[in-house]
């Protein structure tokens, strides 16, 4: 959730254009079943996480391969979203600052809780996810009176087709958190109790997340109209700009803009992790060096990347064309060999 | 033993490794915080010169445009702190940012353009067309905020945003309040800069935006006037009608009281019937709530718009009314009151949906409507829509309820044979 309710209504208002509000739910659902079938590839290898059942499942060359590939996809992901941080706070409410600061500042809150364990970075989430939410139902709410009339019909106007296709740009943000699914397994518990709260974490998060981001696309739909909403980069922050009460306050974005400093530091930390438990389970690199180096790829993406519009485009095309249709290959193939393994009896 | 105490000693320089590592991570995550926190974006808020209104003109040379930029400044010996004077300043230029650039060097602070309030738009570069890229830096530039107003000006954006007002305030925050209040007339549109821009976008309605000028002693208003050949005042009435960014004709009073009843923007309005002929007795009102729905007809294979408005009115005024009225009479008088109101309602409805057809430009967002309503017959129409909005069939269907005649149930009136008679 850490960056997608900025881009989501441009995408898919772009696809599905005043509908694009229907298509976030159903995109974030295809998710649901990459989830369970993690799940319950975890459940008859406990304690393993995705890389190490590709290793059993396919041997330990093409397990590299993926995991190779896992790693380079994760690492370059996480260093744009570093870009990211950066890329708005200059663009939107500190221009003279310079760009390298934000990247170091969440470099830093990064390896400080990478290197302070999972524990600490779930407290973390714990402690900011309601803010972030906080934040957003604000700065919705605080919104609707710039609400323009009749902005939202005709439903269904273009048809179905139109929502389907846009929900397709809506489901590589959820193969993001697949990724990271795969990679936290080992921490995850294995009891048949357990299980069933696991399964039902899944559908509660897709449905969360898909909820809150079908407001902030429906939102910027009926306030800028369709047309807007695909021009805006940032529309969210557009819309804190526009909050206004009684004439006092106003430039509710730079409150907004700190909460998502959080939620896009969650999810940068997720994608350190992935890369470090990988390099662990692959090589058995750790340590603080492994940290370092970590840090510093993420660090030399964000600086060697576009900024901008050339950022989200980027963005965009790793989302759209490496996780995506990685995430949901690499799945799908070690769900499929698992079963026809256990239909052929083979060991 | 050894082995005990060698694995205790591992553990602890890992530990104390770990320790520095985190230490090391803190001192440095510190720097950056007190570093961060806007020490090298920082500007403070005396240095700033709170922007209040920008105004567009042709500029002499072919390809600029005099944009004006009228300041905020503490007024020194003020009352309270809120007290401001004006500092207006124009410069020529072919972009915005190159104005202000040109200002800036001759401003007494930094300008802060997140103060905004409204944009003038001059009738020359209106009537000219391109405006939108004048518009380009404050829907781009980060500090502005779409929740600005838009308004034409009749004559120059310079000469209302140079108004020496007797009101003295700052003609462009004079214009905000104005508009602000605005509900309690609904007899002009209230256009923010994120509206224009979403109507923009519709591509089938035509933009529309309200009209500001400098009125002088005697046109419409009276009073006592400095110098008589210079207005002191400010009044928003009327509205332009763009298409695209090039202003196509003036709304007069009558139509854009027009355009908001059908727009169902009308919250609380003065009403009168005093221009109707046919009635003898004459009623001013205010409208204490009003609804606009449409309907998108269908007979056989003519479609037709119409208009559905409920409206509340309490009688505030009642004119030539010769003989006291018994109570029966008095609800006699109330229903013709009601007729009457929805007869001056449905002119001047008639009257916007007439000047529509003249210009062939759909500021009423006709097309929206249908579109809204039946997306499958909008389909077929999108395309001819320019050549269809000056025949499309609209009706009206309103109703009006007098709520209240106030705190009175007659009015006072002569004896026979005397006062008029």
């Amino acid at each position: 959730m850490g960056t997608t309710f900025l881009p989501i209504a441009s995408l898919t208002t772009g696809v599905a254009d005043r509908d694009g509000w229907m298509s976030v739910l159903p995109g974030f659902a295809l998710g649901i079943p990459f989830g369970l079938m993690i799940l319950s590839l975890y459940k008859k290898y406990p304690q393993k996480d995705l890389l190490q059942m590709t290793e059993i499942l396919l041997g330990k060359w093409v397990s590299k391969i993926i995991g190779v590939l896992y790693i380079l996809i994760v690492s370059y992901f996480g260093g744009l979203l570093l870009g990211q941080i950066g890329d708005i706070y200059e663009s939107s409410i500190m221009p003279r600052t310079p760009i390298e600061m934000f990247y170091l500042g969440g470099l830093l809150l990064v390896l400080y809780l990478a290197r302070s364990g999972i524990e600490v970075f779930t407290r973390f989430t714990e402690v900011v996810f309601p803010l972030v939410v906080i934040a957003l139902v604000l700065n919705i709410g605080l919104s609707i009176p710039r609400i323009e009339q009749g902005e939202l019909m005709p439903i269904l106007g273009q048809g179905v087709a139109p929502i389907i296709l846009a929900g397709f740009k809506v489901t590589p943000f959820v193969m993001e958190y697949i990724l990271f699914f795969a990679g936290i397994l080992p921490f995850l518990p294995t009891d048949k109790q357990e299980f069933t709260r696991l399964k039902k974490g899944v559908w509660l998060t897709v449905f969360l997340v898909g909820f809150v981001n079908t407001l902030v696309v429906l939102m910027q739909i009926v306030i800028f109209g369709p047309s807007e909403t695909v021009n805006l980069v940032y529309g969210l922050l557009v819309l804190g700009k526009m909050v206004e009460v009684s004439r006092t306050i106003s430039g509710v974005e730079s409150l907004f803009l700190g909460a998502w400093f959080g939620a896009l530091v969650i999810k940068i930390c997720a994608f350190f992790f992935v890369v470090l438990w990988s390099l662990e389970s692959l090589f058995r690199l750790k340590g603080t060096k492994s940290h370092l180096v970590i840090g510093m790829i993420f660090m030399g993406v964000a600086l060697s990347n576009k900024r901008g519009p050339g950022l989200i485009v980027e963005i965009g095309l790793v989302d759209n064309y490496l996780i995506f249709p990685f995430a949901s290959l690499w799945i799908l193939t070690i769900w499929t060999f698992s079963h026809w393994k256990k239909k052929a009896g083979v060991s | 033993m050894d082995v005990f105490s060698l694995e205790e000693e591992s553990g602890c320089l890992m530990k104390s490794s770990r320790e520095k590592y985190m230490a090391g991570l803190m001192i440095i995550c510190l720097f950056i915080i007190l570093s961060i926190s806007g020490c090298w974006g920082k500007r403070e808020v005396e240095d700033l010169a709170p922007l209040m209104g920008i105004g567009f003109d042709l500029g002499k040379k072919p390809g600029t445009y005099l944009v004006t930029q009228q300041y905020a400044k503490t007024k020194k010996g003020g009352n309270s702190g809120a007290e401001t004077e004006e500092r207006t300043l124009g410069a020529e230029a072919s972009s915005v940012r190159e104005a202000f650039d040109i200002v800036s060097k001759a401003a007494y602070r930094t300008p802060f353009m997140g103060s905004l309030k409204v944009i003038v738009i001059g009738e020359d570069v209106a009537k000219a067309g391109g405006f939108n890229n004048m518009l380009d830096f404050a829907q781009r530039f980060a500090e502005f905020r779409r929740s600005m107003y838009l308004v034409i000006a009749r004559g120059k954006a310079e000469d209302v945003l140079n108004l020496k007002l007797r009101s003295e305030q700052l003609p462009a925050l004079y214009i905000r309040s104005i508009i602000e209040g605005g509900h309690d007339l609904s007899a002009f549109p209230m256009v923010r800069l994120g509206h224009y821009l979403t109507v923009l976008g519709t591509k089938s309605t035509a933009p529309i935006l309200p009209v500001v000028e400098a009125v002088k002693d005697g046109e419409g208003i009276h009073y006592k006037a400095e110098k008589s050949d210079e207005a002191g005042e400010i009044r928003v009435e009327g509205a332009g009608v763009l298409n695209g960014d090039q202003l196509v004709d003036f709304l007069n009073d009558e139509e854009t009281k027009g355009y908001m009843w059908l727009e169902d923007d009308v919250f609380n309005r003065l009403i009168n019937t005093v221009d109707l002929k046919e009635s003898t007795v004459k009623f001013s009102g205010q409208v204490l709530k009003s609804n606009t729905r449409y309907k998108v007809k269908t007979d056989g294979g003519n479609f037709g718009l119409t208009y559905q408005i409920r409206t509340s009115i309490a009688i505030d005024e009642v004119l030539g009314l010769e003989r006291q009225l018994s109570g029966t009479d008095w609800v006699e008088l109330v229903k013709e009151a009601e007729a009457s109101f929805a007869e001056v309602i449905q002119k001047e409805c008639e009257s916007a949906i007439k000047k529509q057809r003249e210009l062939g430009f759909d500021f009423l967002g006709i097309g929206r409507h249908i579109e809204q309503r039946n997306p499958k017959y909008w389909k077929n129409i999108k395309e001819r829509w320019k050549q269809e909005v000056s025949d499309f069939p609209v009706s009206f269907d309103i109703k009006v309820t007098v709520h209240n005649t106030g705190m009175s149930s007659s009015s006072a009136t002569n004896s026979e044979g005397e006062g008029q008679d």
